[in-house]
Protein backbone atom coordinates (compact mmCIF):
# COMPACT_ATOMS: atom_id res chain seq x y z
CA UNK A 1 0.00 0.00 0.00
CA UNK A 2 2.47 2.18 -1.23
CA UNK A 3 1.67 6.08 -2.00
CA UNK A 4 2.90 7.81 -4.80
CA UNK A 5 3.15 11.72 -3.77
CA UNK A 6 3.59 13.78 -7.24
CA UNK A 7 2.93 17.37 -5.60
CA UNK A 8 4.71 18.69 -8.68
CA UNK A 9 1.41 18.09 -10.73
CA UNK A 10 -0.22 20.15 -7.94
CA UNK A 11 1.82 22.93 -7.80
CA UNK A 12 2.20 23.43 -11.09
CA UNK A 13 -1.02 25.59 -10.29
CA UNK A 14 0.10 27.66 -7.80
CA UNK A 15 -1.71 30.85 -9.41
CA UNK A 16 -5.06 29.34 -8.33
CA UNK A 17 -3.98 28.10 -5.03
CA UNK A 18 -3.00 31.91 -5.22
CA UNK A 19 -5.96 33.66 -5.97
CA UNK A 20 -8.31 31.11 -3.75
CA UNK A 21 -5.94 32.45 -0.89
CA UNK A 22 -6.95 35.82 -1.30
CA UNK A 23 -10.41 35.06 -1.59
CA UNK A 24 -9.77 33.59 2.03
CA UNK A 25 -8.42 36.42 3.74
CA UNK A 26 -10.53 38.54 1.84
CA UNK A 27 -13.58 36.93 3.39
CA UNK A 28 -11.95 36.73 6.76
CA UNK A 29 -11.04 40.45 6.90
CA UNK A 30 -14.57 41.69 5.92
CA UNK A 31 -16.05 39.13 8.03
CA UNK A 32 -13.58 40.35 11.04
CA UNK A 33 -14.63 44.06 10.39
CA UNK A 34 -18.40 43.99 9.90
CA UNK A 35 -18.74 41.05 12.10
CA UNK A 36 -16.63 42.56 15.07
CA UNK A 37 -18.65 45.51 14.50
CA UNK A 38 -22.31 43.67 14.34
CA UNK A 39 -21.29 42.01 17.63
CA UNK A 40 -20.00 44.85 19.45
CA UNK A 41 -23.24 46.76 18.89
CA UNK A 42 -24.96 43.07 19.71
CA UNK A 43 -23.26 42.87 23.12
CA UNK A 44 -24.12 46.72 23.97
CA UNK A 45 -28.30 45.68 22.74
CA UNK A 46 -27.99 42.53 25.03
CA UNK A 47 -27.32 44.58 27.97
CA UNK A 48 -29.51 47.43 26.80
CA UNK A 49 -32.26 48.10 29.66
CA UNK A 50 -34.53 48.44 26.47
CA UNK A 51 -36.14 44.97 26.83
CA UNK A 52 -37.22 44.71 23.29
CA UNK A 53 -33.54 45.63 21.92
CA UNK A 54 -32.05 43.09 24.76
CA UNK A 55 -33.99 39.98 23.39
CA UNK A 56 -33.53 41.17 19.79
CA UNK A 57 -30.44 40.81 20.27
CA UNK A 58 -30.70 38.02 22.22
CA UNK A 59 -32.50 35.76 19.96
CA UNK A 60 -29.98 36.79 16.96
CA UNK A 61 -27.32 35.74 19.10
CA UNK A 62 -29.41 31.75 19.78
CA UNK A 63 -30.67 31.57 16.30
CA UNK A 64 -26.92 31.80 14.95
CA UNK A 65 -25.19 29.91 17.71
CA UNK A 66 -27.75 26.82 17.46
CA UNK A 67 -27.44 26.60 13.74
CA UNK A 68 -24.87 25.18 11.21
CA UNK A 69 -23.28 27.74 9.22
CA UNK A 70 -23.39 25.55 6.30
CA UNK A 71 -27.26 25.82 6.51
CA UNK A 72 -26.97 29.86 7.20
CA UNK A 73 -25.05 30.21 4.00
CA UNK A 74 -27.57 28.34 1.76
CA UNK A 75 -30.46 30.34 3.71
CA UNK A 76 -28.77 33.58 2.57
CA UNK A 77 -28.05 32.02 -0.73
CA UNK A 78 -30.94 30.53 -2.03
CA UNK A 79 -33.28 32.65 0.38
CA UNK A 80 -32.35 35.86 -1.23
CA UNK A 81 -32.47 34.61 -4.62
CA UNK A 82 -36.22 33.22 -4.25
CA UNK A 83 -37.14 36.62 -3.28
CA UNK A 84 -35.24 38.00 -6.52
CA UNK A 85 -32.56 39.97 -5.11
CA UNK A 86 -29.45 38.04 -6.97
CA UNK A 87 -26.05 39.02 -4.90
CA UNK A 88 -22.74 37.19 -6.17
CA UNK A 89 -21.25 34.06 -4.28
CA UNK A 90 -18.82 36.40 -2.67
CA UNK A 91 -21.32 39.08 -1.55
CA UNK A 92 -23.34 36.16 -0.28
CA UNK A 93 -20.20 34.32 1.81
CA UNK A 94 -19.41 37.44 3.05
CA UNK A 95 -22.62 38.43 4.61
CA UNK A 96 -22.82 35.22 5.65
CA UNK A 97 -19.79 35.08 7.71
CA UNK A 98 -20.36 38.52 9.29
CA UNK A 99 -23.78 37.45 10.58
CA UNK A 100 -22.29 33.96 11.75
CA UNK A 101 -19.63 35.79 13.59
CA UNK A 102 -20.69 38.58 14.88
CA UNK A 103 -23.00 36.24 17.21
CA UNK A 104 -20.36 34.44 18.64
CA UNK A 105 -18.36 37.98 18.60
CA UNK A 106 -21.55 39.42 20.60
CA UNK A 107 -21.34 36.45 23.76
CA UNK A 108 -17.44 37.19 23.89
CA UNK A 109 -17.79 40.97 23.89
CA UNK A 110 -20.70 40.67 26.73
CA UNK A 111 -17.85 38.68 28.64
CA UNK A 112 -15.74 41.14 28.35
CA UNK A 113 -18.35 44.15 29.23
CA UNK A 114 -19.55 42.11 32.40
CA UNK A 115 -15.92 42.19 33.41
CA UNK A 116 -15.70 45.89 34.05
CA UNK A 117 -16.11 46.17 37.52
CA UNK A 118 -19.02 48.83 38.39
CA UNK A 119 -16.46 50.87 40.52
CA UNK A 120 -14.33 51.73 37.78
CA UNK A 121 -17.07 53.42 35.70
CA UNK A 122 -18.03 55.13 39.06
CA UNK A 123 -14.67 56.35 39.49
CA UNK A 124 -14.59 58.11 35.68
CA UNK A 125 -17.60 59.71 36.27
CA UNK A 126 -16.01 60.92 39.76
CA UNK A 127 -14.04 62.40 37.80
CA UNK A 128 -16.59 64.21 35.50
CA UNK A 129 -15.31 62.09 32.24
CA UNK A 130 -18.13 62.52 29.76
CA UNK A 131 -20.83 59.37 28.85
CA UNK A 132 -18.63 59.15 25.71
CA UNK A 133 -15.01 59.25 27.18
CA UNK A 134 -16.85 56.71 30.09
CA UNK A 135 -17.57 54.15 27.26
CA UNK A 136 -14.93 54.81 25.30
CA UNK A 137 -11.88 54.61 27.60
CA UNK A 138 -13.60 53.18 30.97
CA UNK A 139 -15.72 50.43 29.11
CA UNK A 140 -15.21 49.47 25.63
CA UNK A 141 -11.43 49.52 25.20
CA UNK A 142 -10.57 47.63 28.73
CA UNK A 143 -13.63 45.11 27.49
CA UNK A 144 -12.06 44.65 24.32
CA UNK A 145 -8.37 44.00 25.71
CA UNK A 146 -9.81 41.13 28.48
CA UNK A 147 -11.48 38.98 25.69
CA UNK A 148 -9.06 39.51 23.01
CA UNK A 149 -7.45 36.61 22.72
CA UNK A 150 -10.83 34.92 22.60
CA UNK A 151 -11.97 37.42 20.01
CA UNK A 152 -9.17 36.67 17.56
CA UNK A 153 -9.18 33.23 18.19
CA UNK A 154 -13.06 32.98 16.85
CA UNK A 155 -12.12 35.15 13.90
CA UNK A 156 -9.48 32.92 13.28
CA UNK A 157 -11.45 29.95 13.61
CA UNK A 158 -14.28 31.87 11.46
CA UNK A 159 -11.54 32.23 8.38
CA UNK A 160 -10.94 28.09 8.53
CA UNK A 161 -14.86 28.30 8.71
CA UNK A 162 -15.21 29.95 5.31
CA UNK A 163 -14.05 26.94 3.78
CA UNK A 164 -17.80 26.36 3.68
CA UNK A 165 -17.92 29.52 1.35
CA UNK A 166 -16.91 26.76 -1.59
CA UNK A 167 -20.70 25.21 -1.45
CA UNK A 168 -22.29 28.22 -2.81
CA UNK A 169 -19.39 28.49 -5.76
CA UNK A 170 -17.25 31.45 -4.00
CA UNK A 171 -14.19 30.28 -5.77
CA UNK A 172 -11.97 30.32 -2.21
CA UNK A 173 -8.92 28.36 -1.54
CA UNK A 174 -11.23 25.12 -0.51
CA UNK A 175 -13.07 25.20 -3.48
CA UNK A 176 -9.83 25.71 -5.35
CA UNK A 177 -8.47 22.62 -3.98
CA UNK A 178 -11.79 20.67 -5.07
CA UNK A 179 -11.43 21.66 -8.45
CA UNK A 180 -7.35 21.15 -8.61
CA UNK A 181 -8.40 17.63 -6.98
CA UNK A 182 -11.05 16.57 -9.02
CA UNK A 183 -8.69 17.72 -12.45
CA UNK A 184 -5.59 16.20 -11.56
CA UNK A 185 -7.22 13.30 -9.14
CA UNK A 186 -4.18 13.87 -6.40
CA UNK A 187 -6.60 14.72 -3.89
CA UNK A 188 -3.66 13.82 -0.72
CA UNK A 189 -0.96 16.23 -2.44
CA UNK A 190 -3.88 19.28 -3.04
CA UNK A 191 -5.53 18.76 0.46
CA UNK A 192 -2.01 18.08 2.78
CA UNK A 193 -1.19 21.81 0.21
CA UNK A 194 -3.57 23.78 1.42
CA UNK A 195 -3.74 23.01 4.81
CA UNK A 196 -0.22 24.61 5.25
CA UNK A 197 -1.57 27.22 3.36
CA UNK A 198 -4.62 27.51 5.92
CA UNK A 199 -1.68 27.49 8.37
CA UNK A 200 0.23 30.02 6.73
CA UNK A 201 -3.16 32.23 6.75
CA UNK A 202 -3.57 31.74 10.52
CA UNK A 203 -0.17 32.16 11.46
CA UNK A 204 -0.62 35.87 9.34
CA UNK A 205 -4.05 36.54 10.91
CA UNK A 206 -2.40 36.31 14.23
CA UNK A 207 0.48 38.57 13.78
CA UNK A 208 -2.11 41.00 11.88
CA UNK A 209 -4.24 40.48 15.30
CA UNK A 210 -1.12 40.95 17.83
CA UNK A 211 -0.40 44.06 16.09
CA UNK A 212 -3.78 45.40 16.12
CA UNK A 213 -3.72 44.83 19.58
CA UNK A 214 -0.63 46.92 20.17
CA UNK A 215 -2.43 49.48 18.23
CA UNK A 216 -5.30 49.26 20.00
CA UNK A 217 -4.51 48.91 23.76
CA UNK A 218 -2.01 51.98 24.97
CA UNK A 219 -1.61 49.97 28.54
CA UNK A 220 -0.84 46.75 26.76
CA UNK A 221 1.90 48.42 24.68
CA UNK A 222 3.21 50.28 27.09
CA UNK A 223 3.56 46.94 29.77
CA UNK A 224 3.48 44.35 27.55
CA UNK A 225 1.54 42.13 30.18
CA UNK A 226 -1.62 40.80 29.66
CA UNK A 227 -4.46 42.19 31.15
CA UNK B 1 10.20 -6.00 29.98
CA UNK B 2 9.79 -9.70 28.56
CA UNK B 3 5.81 -8.97 27.80
CA UNK B 4 6.94 -5.83 26.08
CA UNK B 5 9.32 -8.15 23.90
CA UNK B 6 6.42 -11.11 23.49
CA UNK B 7 4.16 -8.00 22.42
CA UNK B 8 6.36 -6.50 20.22
CA UNK B 9 7.08 -10.11 18.48
CA UNK B 10 3.31 -10.62 18.05
CA UNK B 11 3.11 -7.28 16.52
CA UNK B 12 5.71 -7.45 14.35
CA UNK B 13 4.72 -11.56 13.19
CA UNK B 14 1.15 -9.72 12.42
CA UNK B 15 2.43 -7.36 10.27
CA UNK B 16 4.47 -9.52 8.55
CA UNK B 17 1.05 -11.17 7.70
CA UNK B 18 -1.15 -8.20 6.53
CA UNK B 19 1.29 -6.84 4.26
CA UNK B 20 1.84 -10.39 2.59
CA UNK B 21 -2.02 -10.23 2.58
CA UNK B 22 -2.43 -7.08 0.88
CA UNK B 23 0.19 -7.98 -1.46
CA UNK B 24 -2.13 -10.80 -2.32
CA UNK B 25 -5.12 -9.51 -2.44
CA UNK B 26 -7.21 -9.62 -5.70
CA UNK B 27 -10.22 -7.48 -5.23
CA UNK B 28 -12.93 -9.96 -7.10
CA UNK B 29 -11.76 -12.84 -4.03
CA UNK B 30 -12.21 -10.32 -1.45
CA UNK B 31 -15.92 -9.39 -2.88
CA UNK B 32 -16.62 -13.26 -3.04
CA UNK B 33 -15.55 -13.99 0.45
CA UNK B 34 -17.11 -11.09 2.05
CA UNK B 35 -20.29 -11.97 0.23
CA UNK B 36 -20.18 -8.40 0.22
CA UNK B 37 -19.82 -5.56 -2.41
CA UNK B 38 -19.54 -2.07 -1.60
CA UNK B 39 -20.74 0.46 -4.61
CA UNK B 40 -19.61 3.66 -4.51
CA UNK B 41 -22.84 6.23 -5.66
CA UNK B 42 -24.13 9.35 -5.63
CA UNK B 43 -27.97 9.59 -4.08
CA UNK B 44 -28.21 13.46 -3.98
CA UNK B 45 -28.38 13.30 -8.33
CA UNK B 46 -31.85 11.86 -8.92
CA UNK B 47 -32.93 10.33 -11.02
CA UNK B 48 -29.72 8.28 -11.41
CA UNK B 49 -29.42 8.19 -7.48
CA UNK B 50 -31.91 10.06 -4.88
CA UNK B 51 -34.22 8.95 -2.28
CA UNK B 52 -37.42 7.17 -2.36
CA UNK B 53 -40.11 8.94 0.74
CA UNK B 54 -39.47 6.06 2.68
CA UNK B 55 -35.95 6.98 2.75
CA UNK B 56 -34.52 4.22 0.52
CA UNK B 57 -31.99 4.40 -2.26
CA UNK B 58 -33.55 4.37 -6.01
CA UNK B 59 -32.93 5.58 -8.99
CA UNK B 60 -30.98 3.81 -12.15
CA UNK B 61 -27.79 3.93 -10.74
CA UNK B 62 -29.43 2.52 -7.29
CA UNK B 63 -31.03 -0.57 -9.60
CA UNK B 64 -28.25 -0.94 -11.86
CA UNK B 65 -25.95 -2.00 -8.71
CA UNK B 66 -28.93 -3.89 -6.87
CA UNK B 67 -29.41 -5.64 -10.16
CA UNK B 68 -24.99 -6.45 -10.32
CA UNK B 69 -25.34 -7.88 -6.49
CA UNK B 70 -28.16 -9.77 -7.18
CA UNK B 71 -26.99 -11.47 -10.12
CA UNK B 72 -24.01 -12.28 -8.47
CA UNK B 73 -25.68 -13.16 -5.15
CA UNK B 74 -23.66 -10.33 -3.24
CA UNK B 75 -25.11 -8.31 0.22
CA UNK B 76 -25.06 -4.70 -1.22
CA UNK B 77 -23.87 -1.72 0.39
CA UNK B 78 -23.47 2.01 -0.95
CA UNK B 79 -20.99 4.01 -0.36
CA UNK B 80 -22.73 7.52 -0.58
CA UNK B 81 -20.49 9.62 -2.52
CA UNK B 82 -20.23 12.94 -4.26
CA UNK B 83 -19.05 13.75 -8.04
CA UNK B 84 -15.80 15.08 -7.20
CA UNK B 85 -15.21 12.07 -4.33
CA UNK B 86 -16.22 9.36 -6.43
CA UNK B 87 -12.67 8.20 -7.82
CA UNK B 88 -10.50 8.99 -4.48
CA UNK B 89 -13.39 5.97 -2.90
CA UNK B 90 -12.09 3.37 -5.17
CA UNK B 91 -8.58 4.71 -5.49
CA UNK B 92 -8.50 4.33 -1.34
CA UNK B 93 -10.15 1.79 -0.88
CA UNK B 94 -13.14 2.69 0.58
CA UNK B 95 -15.46 0.98 -2.17
CA UNK B 96 -15.39 -1.64 -4.45
CA UNK B 97 -16.54 -0.02 -7.84
CA UNK B 98 -18.36 3.13 -8.70
CA UNK B 99 -21.69 2.99 -10.56
CA UNK B 100 -22.90 6.74 -9.98
CA UNK B 101 -23.40 8.49 -13.82
CA UNK B 102 -19.34 8.04 -14.57
CA UNK B 103 -18.54 8.95 -17.95
CA UNK B 104 -15.16 7.62 -19.67
CA UNK B 105 -12.61 9.99 -20.32
CA UNK B 106 -8.92 9.76 -21.08
CA UNK B 107 -7.94 11.56 -17.89
CA UNK B 108 -9.72 9.62 -15.75
CA UNK B 109 -8.86 6.13 -17.70
CA UNK B 110 -5.27 7.20 -16.60
CA UNK B 111 -6.07 6.54 -12.47
CA UNK B 112 -8.95 3.86 -12.97
CA UNK B 113 -10.16 1.20 -14.92
CA UNK B 114 -13.32 1.77 -17.14
CA UNK B 115 -15.66 -1.57 -18.07
CA UNK B 116 -17.75 -1.46 -21.10
CA UNK B 117 -20.39 1.30 -21.06
CA UNK B 118 -23.71 0.53 -19.42
CA UNK B 119 -25.47 3.51 -20.38
CA UNK B 120 -24.99 7.08 -21.86
CA UNK B 121 -25.46 10.16 -21.06
CA UNK B 122 -26.08 13.78 -22.91
CA UNK B 123 -24.68 16.53 -21.81
CA UNK B 124 -25.69 20.18 -22.51
CA UNK B 125 -26.08 23.62 -21.04
CA UNK B 126 -29.61 24.27 -20.21
CA UNK B 127 -31.33 27.40 -19.74
CA UNK B 128 -34.17 28.96 -18.91
CA UNK B 129 -36.79 28.52 -21.62
CA UNK B 130 -37.32 32.60 -22.28
CA UNK B 131 -34.42 32.64 -22.67
CA UNK B 132 -32.95 32.90 -26.41
CA UNK B 133 -29.85 31.22 -26.51
CA UNK B 134 -28.67 29.36 -29.32
CA UNK B 135 -25.12 29.10 -29.57
CA UNK B 136 -21.96 29.16 -27.56
CA UNK B 137 -22.05 33.11 -28.51
CA UNK B 138 -24.63 33.41 -26.58
CA UNK B 139 -23.57 32.12 -23.53
CA UNK B 140 -20.48 34.44 -23.79
CA UNK B 141 -20.39 36.04 -20.03
CA UNK B 142 -23.17 34.30 -18.74
CA UNK B 143 -23.08 32.90 -15.50
CA UNK B 144 -23.26 28.94 -16.23
CA UNK B 145 -23.77 26.59 -12.85
CA UNK B 146 -22.01 23.29 -12.88
CA UNK B 147 -21.10 20.60 -10.25
CA UNK B 148 -17.56 21.03 -9.29
CA UNK B 149 -15.22 17.91 -10.70
CA UNK B 150 -17.66 16.75 -13.29
CA UNK B 151 -17.04 16.33 -16.42
CA UNK B 152 -19.00 19.27 -17.81
CA UNK B 153 -16.94 21.49 -15.24
CA UNK B 154 -13.63 19.99 -16.61
CA UNK B 155 -14.86 20.48 -20.15
CA UNK B 156 -16.31 24.12 -20.03
CA UNK B 157 -13.32 25.38 -18.45
CA UNK B 158 -11.15 24.27 -20.97
CA UNK B 159 -12.83 26.59 -23.09
CA UNK B 160 -10.88 29.39 -22.52
CA UNK B 161 -11.54 30.99 -25.83
CA UNK B 162 -15.70 31.22 -25.08
CA UNK B 163 -15.28 33.71 -22.19
CA UNK B 164 -17.98 31.56 -20.45
CA UNK B 165 -18.63 32.50 -16.60
CA UNK B 166 -18.52 29.35 -14.33
CA UNK B 167 -19.85 29.29 -10.90
CA UNK B 168 -19.01 25.60 -9.51
CA UNK B 169 -20.92 24.37 -6.82
CA UNK B 170 -20.22 21.56 -4.66
CA UNK B 171 -22.35 18.77 -6.23
CA UNK B 172 -25.65 18.68 -7.93
CA UNK B 173 -27.91 19.16 -5.56
CA UNK B 174 -26.90 22.54 -4.83
CA UNK B 175 -26.58 23.41 -8.66
CA UNK B 176 -30.15 22.29 -9.13
CA UNK B 177 -30.70 24.33 -6.03
CA UNK B 178 -29.40 27.14 -8.01
CA UNK B 179 -30.92 26.79 -10.92
CA UNK B 180 -34.88 26.86 -8.98
CA UNK B 181 -33.94 29.73 -6.91
CA UNK B 182 -32.29 31.92 -9.25
CA UNK B 183 -28.93 32.34 -8.97
CA UNK B 184 -28.29 30.54 -12.20
CA UNK B 185 -30.49 30.40 -15.66
CA UNK B 186 -27.71 28.55 -16.97
CA UNK B 187 -25.96 24.92 -16.09
CA UNK B 188 -23.97 22.42 -17.74
CA UNK B 189 -25.49 19.30 -16.53
CA UNK B 190 -26.79 15.87 -18.15
CA UNK B 191 -30.11 16.50 -19.94
CA UNK B 192 -31.58 14.47 -17.77
CA UNK B 193 -31.53 16.83 -14.96
CA UNK B 194 -31.94 20.01 -17.01
CA UNK B 195 -35.61 18.08 -18.02
CA UNK B 196 -36.27 17.41 -14.17
CA UNK B 197 -36.00 20.80 -12.78
CA UNK B 198 -39.10 21.99 -14.78
CA UNK B 199 -40.61 18.99 -14.25
CA UNK B 200 -40.80 19.88 -10.22
CA UNK B 201 -40.42 23.47 -10.69
CA UNK B 202 -43.06 24.34 -13.36
CA UNK B 203 -42.58 28.35 -12.83
CA UNK B 204 -38.68 28.02 -14.44
CA UNK B 205 -38.64 25.16 -17.17
CA UNK B 206 -35.34 24.99 -18.49
CA UNK B 207 -34.47 23.02 -21.74
CA UNK B 208 -31.30 21.92 -23.58
CA UNK B 209 -29.71 24.93 -25.28
CA UNK B 210 -26.31 24.31 -26.87
CA UNK B 211 -24.80 20.40 -26.79
CA UNK B 212 -21.73 19.72 -24.67
CA UNK B 213 -20.99 15.97 -25.62
CA UNK B 214 -22.33 12.58 -24.62
CA UNK B 215 -20.77 10.78 -22.29
CA UNK B 216 -20.31 6.49 -22.17
CA UNK B 217 -21.24 5.94 -18.41
CA UNK B 218 -19.30 2.67 -17.29
CA UNK B 219 -18.41 1.03 -13.86
CA UNK B 220 -15.34 2.59 -12.40
CA UNK B 221 -12.86 0.25 -10.34
CA UNK B 222 -9.18 0.54 -9.05
CA UNK B 223 -6.70 -0.49 -11.79
CA UNK B 224 -5.40 -3.68 -11.90
CA UNK B 225 -7.94 -5.88 -11.20
CA UNK B 226 -8.52 -7.59 -14.16
CA UNK B 227 -10.34 -10.99 -13.00
CA UNK B 228 -13.24 -8.07 -11.52
CA UNK B 229 -12.94 -6.29 -14.78
CA UNK B 230 -14.00 -9.43 -16.78
CA UNK B 231 -16.75 -10.41 -14.96
CA UNK B 232 -18.47 -6.86 -15.05
CA UNK B 233 -17.75 -6.90 -18.59
CA UNK B 234 -19.80 -10.01 -18.66
CA UNK B 235 -22.46 -8.60 -16.87
CA UNK B 236 -22.61 -5.58 -18.66
CA UNK B 237 -22.89 -7.35 -22.35
CA UNK B 238 -25.56 -9.78 -20.61
CA UNK B 239 -28.00 -7.15 -19.56
CA UNK B 240 -27.72 -4.89 -22.70
CA UNK B 241 -28.38 -7.94 -24.57
CA UNK B 242 -31.40 -8.78 -22.80
CA UNK B 243 -32.34 -5.23 -22.36
CA UNK B 244 -32.67 -5.19 -18.54
CA UNK B 245 -30.10 -2.48 -18.87
CA UNK B 246 -32.23 -0.04 -20.91
CA UNK B 247 -35.48 -1.01 -19.22
CA UNK B 248 -33.75 0.90 -15.61
CA UNK B 249 -32.61 3.70 -17.71
CA UNK B 250 -35.86 4.66 -19.35
CA UNK B 251 -37.87 3.69 -16.22
CA UNK B 252 -35.69 6.88 -14.56
CA UNK B 253 -34.65 8.74 -17.58
CA UNK B 254 -37.96 8.96 -19.61
CA UNK B 255 -35.63 8.29 -22.74
CA UNK B 256 -34.16 5.28 -24.12
CA UNK B 257 -30.77 4.46 -23.95
CA UNK B 258 -28.57 4.67 -27.84
CA UNK B 259 -29.78 2.44 -30.52
CA UNK B 260 -26.63 0.33 -30.01
CA UNK B 261 -27.32 0.16 -26.35
CA UNK B 262 -31.02 -1.12 -26.17
CA UNK B 263 -30.79 -5.01 -26.42
CA UNK B 264 -32.21 -7.48 -28.99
Amino acid sequence: MAINLDFPTVWARWPSFLDGATLTLELALMATVFGGTLGTLCAVGRRSRNSTIASLSGAYVEAIRNTPFLVQIFLVYFGLASLGLKLSAFTVAAMALTINVGAYTTEIMRAGFDAIPRGQIEAAEGLALSRFQVYWHIVLLPAMEKVYPSLTSQFVLMMLASSVCSQISAEELTAVANFIQSDTYRAFETYITIAVIYVVLSLVLRAGFWGLGLVLFPRLRRLGTPL
Amino acid sequence: MKHGKIILAALAAGMAFATVNVAKADLLDDIMKAKKIRIATDLAIPPSGMMDSAMKPTGSDVETAQLLAKDWGLQLEFIQTTGATRIPNVQTGKADIIISTLSVTPDRAKVIDFSKPYAALASDVGCLKSLNIKSWDDLKDKKIGVSRGTTQDTMLSKMTDKHLNLSRYEDDATMVTAAVSGQADCIGTSATIIAQIGKTNPARVFEPKVPITTFDLAVGMKKGEPRLMEKVNAWVEANIKNGKLNAIYKKFHGADLPPNMRGS
